[in-house]
């Protein structure tokens, strides 16, 4: 069978030499305000969590991520435990996405499978087709909240690290999907179990309800070995995807859930209420 | 084996059907066969048979991961077989086209 790096002649050792020469660069989402918030986009070979509760547009960011790197020359592999591939050709094609037309051509590839036995293969042997037919640079896992239903609490970290460390030796960028519980009331904390240390990079979704309507706020809590944009913005899931708007800059509380505008909108508010009532 | 046998085989049950649909609209599917059979609402027993029958025609292809085995499509072989079906039945068509003009 030809394979990638048949075809055009590059050696897995090359493709090595390559990937050591890219080191420190930077693996662009293709969403032009996260690759701003993010200084150019997440660093290469990093584990990323993109953890949020349902509904708030962790596989659309995923997906996302997968379909601008194939884009940009990256191929990808999405890994699914819940969702079945159907549902997700057709969820993408809404999106403006023709994933099976990326499969033809070698640049994309879904697996779906439980999540048990991603647990129990030794090496990669689960993914090596997919890893062999279409040497991907970015992966994702969806979602790593499943795996947690089929290991005890204290060795979900242990497992957790064997997969980010497999696909790091690899050079592939993981991106990890975390189903967090809804997050709201005066604490925040991204995952219970303590995940987030293992990863280098958590980018936080949340709904958040202001003057009665549910608005999505975006917010990179953590990247190793860069800056970034501190500040939480909102975001829409449009017909062609994320769309990161402006940062919530009037209101204060927003990722406890509990947001109120910041005094000083409020004095204006007054300010603006008392000068329509001279006129 | 004949594209006619083929043919026989994947028409042989409701369950080789429902199998067929689901890696073909699922290609990357990679599972057990209990949890294969969930995912069309049967049960493992019920269905190993006719995944025995696919397994025979080389659409779908086992491998072993840890301490489960795992069923999968084997994209290139289901490709050959659907091929040669339809070279089969295009080929019918014309035999009947023919008996059509002789009678």
């Amino acid at each position: 069978m030809t394979t990638p790096s048949s075809r055009t002649g590059v050696s897995g050792f090359d493709q090595f030499l390559t990937r050591k020469v890219g080191e420190g660069g930077r693996v662009r989402t293709g969403i032009a305000e996260l690759d701003e918030m993010l200084h150019g986009g997440f660093m290469e070979g990093d584990a990323v969590m993109v953890a949020g509760s349902a509904g708030c547009g962790k596989t659309t960011l995923a997906l996302q991520y997968l379909v601008n790197g194939v884009k940009l020359g990256e191929p990808g592999v999405y890994v699914t435990f819940e969702e079945l591939p159907d549902q997700i050709y057709r969820d993408a094609k809404n999106l403006g996405w023709d994933l099976r037309k990326l499969e033809e051509e070698n640049k994309f590839r879904i697996v779906c499978t439980s999540p048990n036995l991603l647990l129990e293969s030794e090496g990669d042997s689960l993914l090596d087709e997919s890893f062999r037919d279409i040497q991907p640079r970015r992966i994702v896992v969806d979602s790593l909240s499943h795996l947690a239903m089929f290991v005890k609490e204290s060795e979900l970290r242990r497992e957790a690290y064997r997969l980010i460390m497999h696909l790091k030796t690899k050079g592939i960028s993981s991106l990890l999907v975390w189903e967090s519980p809804q997050m709201a009331g005066g604490s925040f904390s991204v995952t219970e179990v303590g995940l987030s240390f293992l990863v280098d990079c958590i980018v936080a979704l949340k709904p958040v309800e202001i003057e009665s309507s549910m608005r999505k706020a975006l917010v990179i809590l953590k990247m190793r070995g860069s800056d970034h944009d501190k500040r939480l913005r909102e975001f829409q899931i449009t017909s062609t995807g994320i769309k990161i708007e402006s940062a919530f800059t009037n209101y204060e509380g927003v990722i406890t859930g509990s947001p109120r505008r910041v005094a000083s909108e409020k004095f204006m508010d007054l300010f603006r209420g008392a000068a329509e009532k001279r006129k | 084996m004949s594209a006619a046998q083929m043919l026989e085989t994947l028409l042989a049950s409701e369950v080789t059907g429902d199998l067929l649909v689901l890696f073909h609209r699922n290609p990357g599917l990679i599972d057990t066969l209990d949890s294969v059979a969930r995912r069309i609402g049967r049960t493992g027993n019920s269905i190993e048979e006719d995944v025995r029958g696919l397994v025979n025609l080389g659409i779908l292809k086992t491998r072993r991961i840890g301490r489960s085995e795992v069923l999968l499509l084997d994209r290139a072989r289901d490709r050959e077989v659907l091929d040669a079906i339809a070279k089969h039945l295009r080929n019918l068509e014309g035999v009947e086209k023919i008996d059509n003009t002789k009678f």
